[in-house]
């Protein structure tokens, strides 16, 4: 009952504070027949199953792709703790669920503030791994604040354009705001340095931005700055960032170098074929000439081992897993639940393309795993919450 | 108003409208990744394969080099030298040639069978063929002039160097040092162990042992481009290696040397402790064993050997072996007595040259007695009646937490695996274990040590370290640290001063059990005590001299010790298993070895 009680009473709190198109009279109405919904009416089975199957191969891949054969036991090492994520991630993921996002609603501008001091508590004081600041670490475990900072440019922004009275589309002059929302932890990020996190941030954000409505002379002018930022960019990138891109451009300078990671997982892919060298029988994988090959390079160990006809599988689902979550985004009760809903597509989206792009040679390598199919437990409980938040948003839907 | 409502109609729809726009995009740009995986694996397949079958780079692990262990003065107990393994690359040797090319290698080195290397190579599955084998580690310098000479008739077949261990002085303290052993199938599969790989060598005991993890280091990474003959063209270091940490120890090994051989062939333990911190300078368990032995793979032989001894070699004495602490244990009782007052040194017992209690006779060593006797005497002479009466005086649980004070009946920690606690015993104790209450009797054997009461060397080495020092219990040590705090134990100086002078006179003075062991020179004073700890129970009637008893049947030799009497630089004690009287076999080995220290700690001032 305290749970109902909560619903209605944000709601109300919603009413006032966006635009939508329910009078409140509807939606006091439509809270109401939701109450009357049969418990598990509005629960998406289907994206949950697609998460199953995304988790489930992922661990295969695991398996296969840390696979000692002088062990005796599957459970061991990495499969197992990737297990033991999925299982504290699936509790956490309920309990979003049991609560209405439109908590999130009202805690979006504290969350992002806290963001936003995690971002320079880590400038300050966090701790350097690899050449890069990314780590904060909070008594006995470390937190990466870019990680956090994602979701709070997403729930900020979702707040800042329900809220908006002024009616899209919006020009230049109308998206400053948003554009400093966005950029305040895209520069704290960027000086890391993290240019794929930035830039992860930016495209996440452009996606909102865009399916809230922009004008079509704003797309022009914005893909022009952006190509003139990326030349002025180049001077200020890292050592390691330029190697990274200039290898990609061309991987043969440096076959064992920076280039010897694309080089090596796009033989892996290709040696696939259409079969696939069959579970355990990847070479690429096993003679451990795969860099990273439970995480950032997994898909490259799936490609090896299920061929071509496993990856049109793969990427089937997490194709229509993204569908869904779009179809979600429009049919959400209110535009907050709409945004935020279509923010966590294009984490989903980006991180997949951008993975998937990166070990198959398209883009340059970043440090971005794919998402609920990597080793990893921050990134697979982030995956998870974030799903939950999709249901949450899909279960108290309008409708 | 209507503006307003027209603009949430537009947001709605703006929605709507731009997310079938997003689908639509997104479609475009999955279907382009898999248009590209499409060319990678159905276009470009037959290329990539072939180009996996090519990729001919591979890693190989280099061993770091694990720390090195010194003495006190910096003298090397552990070093690594370099050793030349054979080793074969399974994927680089066709199943038709691997019967011949076995034979060969079988001849060209030794105690290497034919039979063994083709079990080895067809053991290899699809996902170790690259690996490198390991056929036999540390060659001699004549079978790696045989194997180079036909290095071309052995494809597949590769030289690699490794660190190996070295023990300089070999038998002298491979039971502090340990050894090291290959890593097995079971640890492989503990967490604990995932940074580790086959044919890994960890320590198995001692040092070795405890700070495994310390002296280890990290091993490096090396990519070798190799043709599709096997042979390697090119070589990157990929990561370097991290060597071990190199640990320093308390041990004197000259003293430890010295000692080990006094103890020649006799069985036991030596253990010398500073008094001034509680480090130990040495700790010597005789009879030893090589742990060179095991820095490659040991010959079954020799583990036989060992491993079969009657006096196992392997066993740590000074601190897993439990004796009966016969009379040294005297001063702890006397020590405890005084502190409660329950006499005074002037307080006098009668020794007709035995005890009866109930139905019971305690004799006394000396069966005709000593008379009446008092604190210093009772030390002096070792009279066992004068404890018998303390005994029915002290209580056995005071008893028991006074010892465990200076260490009796407990582990001291020292850093080494496998430290036994030796027994001190108390009612409780009694109860639970032997089911039943505790007696007066007991008291009696225990406080001429014997009876339940059992201690390891270290304990009574440590024991006399408080007595040395004046009354401060340091835990015995092997690693330098300069944390170490020392804890007061609880009798007064006085108290502690006439246990002392008794101490002084047993070896000083004309009646004193080890006046024959009295220091060389006129320049320092020894202190110490006499034990023997039967081993069997003796009739009176059957007592016959040491040398007329069975070896296993004689009684264990104690001495225990410290010197110069006025500041004492190390405390001692000497048990020789089945030694007869300590004051003929284990204070000689004691005397020798402290005025061994004496001398160099002397010559180092210079």
């Amino acid at each position: 009952m305290t749970l109902l009680h909560h619903n209605r009473r944000h709601s109300t709190r919603i009413r006032t504070a966006t635009e939508d198109n329910f009078s409140p009279e509807t939606r006091s109405h439509l809270s109401e027949k939701g109450l009357e919904r049969n418990r598990f009416d509005g629960f998406d089975y289907f994206t949950c199953l697609m998460t199953i199957v995304l988790i489930g191969l992922g661990v295969l891949t695991i398996y296969s792709a840390t696979y000692n054969p002088e062990a005796t036991s599957w459970l061991t090492g990495y499969c197992r703790r990737q297990l033991i994520w999925v299982g504290s991630a699936l509790v956490i993921g309920t309990i979003i669920f049991l609560f209405h996002y439109n908590i999130l609603y009202q805690i979006a501008y504290p969350l992002y503030g806290l963001g936003i001091i995690l971002l320079l508590a880590v400038e300050v004081a966090g701790s350097t791994h690899m050449g890069a600041t990314r780590w904060l670490a909070i008594g006995s475990f470390s937190i990466q604040p870019s990680e956090f900072a994602k979701l709070t440019v997403i729930l900020a922004l979702a707040r800042f354009l329900s809220n908006r009275r002024l009616p899209p589309p919006y020009n230049l002059k109308e998206l400053i705001t948003p554009a400093i929302i966005i950029a305040l932890p895209a520069a704290l990020i960027l000086k890391q340095p993290d240019l794929g996190t930035a830039m992860l941030i930016i495209l996440i954000s452009g996606v909102i931005i865009f399916i809230a409505g922009i004008t079509r002379g704003t797309i022009i002018t914005l893909g022009l700055g952006a190509l003139s930022a990326a030349a002025v960019g180049w001077q200020f990138l890292h050592d390691y960032q330029r190697q990274r891109i200039l290898t990609f451009m061309n991987p043969e300078i440096d076959p064992l170098g920076s280039g010897y990671h694309i080089a090596q997982s796009k033989i892996a892919i290709g040696a696939g074929k259409l079969f696939g060298k069959g579970f355990l029988k990847g070479t690429q994988n096993s003679l451990h000439f795969l860099p990273e090959q439970h995480t950032d390079f997994i898909f490259a160990a799936y490609a090896e081992q299920w061929g071509f006809l496993g990856v049109l599988i793969l990427l089937a689902i997490y194709f229509l897993f993204l569908l869904r979550a779009l179809n979600i985004a429009m049919e959400a009760r209110d535009s907050f639940g709409s945004y935020l809903a279509t923010g966590i597509a294009a984490i989903f989206f980006w991180q997949v393309t951008i993975n998937i792009g990166m070990v198959s040679g398209l883009m340059p390598v970043v440090g971005i795993p794919l998402p609920l199919f990597s080793y990893g437990g921050t990134s697979m409980l982030t995956s998870i919450a974030l799903i939950s938040i999709l249901l949450n948003i899909h279960y108290r839907r309008k409708g | 108003m209507t503006n307003i409502n027209n603009s949430k109609k537009t947001k709605r729809e703006q929605i709507v409208n731009n997310g079938r726009i997003i689908m639509i995009i997104m479609t475009v740009i999955i279907a382009s990744i898999t248009l590209r995986l499409w060319y990678l694996q159905i276009v470009k397949g037959e290329y990539y394969s072939q180009k996996s079958q090519d990729n001919r780079i591979r890693n190989r692990r280099i061993r770091a080099l694990r720390g090195i262990i010194t003495d006190r003065y910096g003298k090397i107990l552990a070093d690594n030298s370099l050793g030349l393994n054979l080793q074969i690359i399974p994927e680089n040797i066709d199943k038709d040639n691997i019967k011949e090319l076995a034979g060969l290698i079988a001849e060209l080195t030794e105690e290497l069978e034919a039979d063994t290397i083709v079990e080895l190579y067809s053991k290899s599955s699809a996902y170790t063929r690259h690996r490198p084998l390991t056929l036999k580690k540390n060659l001699t310098a004549d079978e790696l002039a045989r194997i180079e000479a036909r290095k071309y008739e052995l494809p597949g077949v590769i030289i690699e160097t490794e660190p190996l261990r070295e023990y300089p002085y070999d038998k002298i303290c491979s039971h502090i040092i340990g050894y090291l052993g290959f890593i097995n199938d079971r640890e492989l599969q503990l967490e604990a162990y995932q940074s580790y790989a086959r044919d890994d060598l960890v320590g198995r005991t001692g040092i070795e042992a405890r700070y495994q993890s310390d002296l280890r280091g990290r091993d490096g990474l090396r990519q070798v481009v190799v043709n599709a003959r096997g042979r390697e063209l090119e070589t990157f270091t990929v990561e370097p290696t991290v060597s071990g940490n190199n640990l320093q120890l308390t041990i004197d090994i000259d003293l430890q040397k010295f000692a080990f051989d006094l103890m020649g062939e006799q069985v036991g333990s030596l253990v010398a402790i500073d008094p001034e911190n509680g480090e130990i300078l040495a700790l010597v368990s005789t009879p030893s064993f090589s742990n060179n032995l095991f820095s490659t793979r040991i010959r079954k032989e020799d583990w036989q050997r060992i491993n079969n001894d009657p006096l196992h070699p392997l066993q740590n004495r000074p601190i897993q072996g439990c004796y009966p602490p016969g009379s040294t244990i005297k001063p702890l009782i006397a020590a405890v007595a005084l502190t409660d007052q329950l006499i005074n040194p002037e307080t006098k017992f009668f020794c007709n040259g035995s005890l009866t209690l109930g139905r019971t006779r305690f004799r006394c060593w000396n069966r005709y007695g000593h008379g009446e006797t008092a604190l210093l005497k009772s030390i002096t002479q070792s009279c066992d009646v004068y404890y018998y009466n303390l005994a029915t005086r002290v209580s056995i649980d005071r008893l028991a937490a006074f010892g465990s004070e200076f260490g009796i009946g407990r582990k001291s920690g020292i850093e080494l695996p496998g430290e036994k606690s030796g027994l001190m015993p108390s009612s409780s104790w009694k109860l639970k274990n032997v089911h039943d209450q505790w007696y007066t009797g007991d008291s009696l054997s225990v406080c001429i040590g014997q009876g339940y009461l059992t201690t390891t060397p270290l304990q009574i080495a440590a024991m006399y370290m408080v007595f040395a020092n004046h009354g401060t219990y340091f835990p015995p040590h092997l690693i330098k640290n300069n944390d170490i705090k020392g804890v007061k134990v609880d009798i007064n100086d006085k108290n502690m001063e006439v246990i002392r002078k008794a101490l002084w006179q047993v070896v000083n003075t004309r009646r004193g059990t080890a006046r024959k062991s009295r220091l060389t020179t006129e320049q320092w004073e020894m202190a110490g005590k006499t034990g023997t700890a039967q081993v069997v129970k003796q009739q009176l009637e059957t007592l016959k001299k040491v040398a007329d008893t069975p070896w296993r049947f004689r009684d264990h030799a104690w001495f225990a010790a410290f010197a110069p009497f006025t500041s004492p630089k190390i405390a001692i004690a000497v048990l020789i298993e089945h030694g007869g009287h300590g004051g003929s076999t284990a204070a000689p080995i004691a005397r020798q070895a402290v005025e061994f220290y004496l001398n160099k700690l002397e010559s180092l001032k210079k």
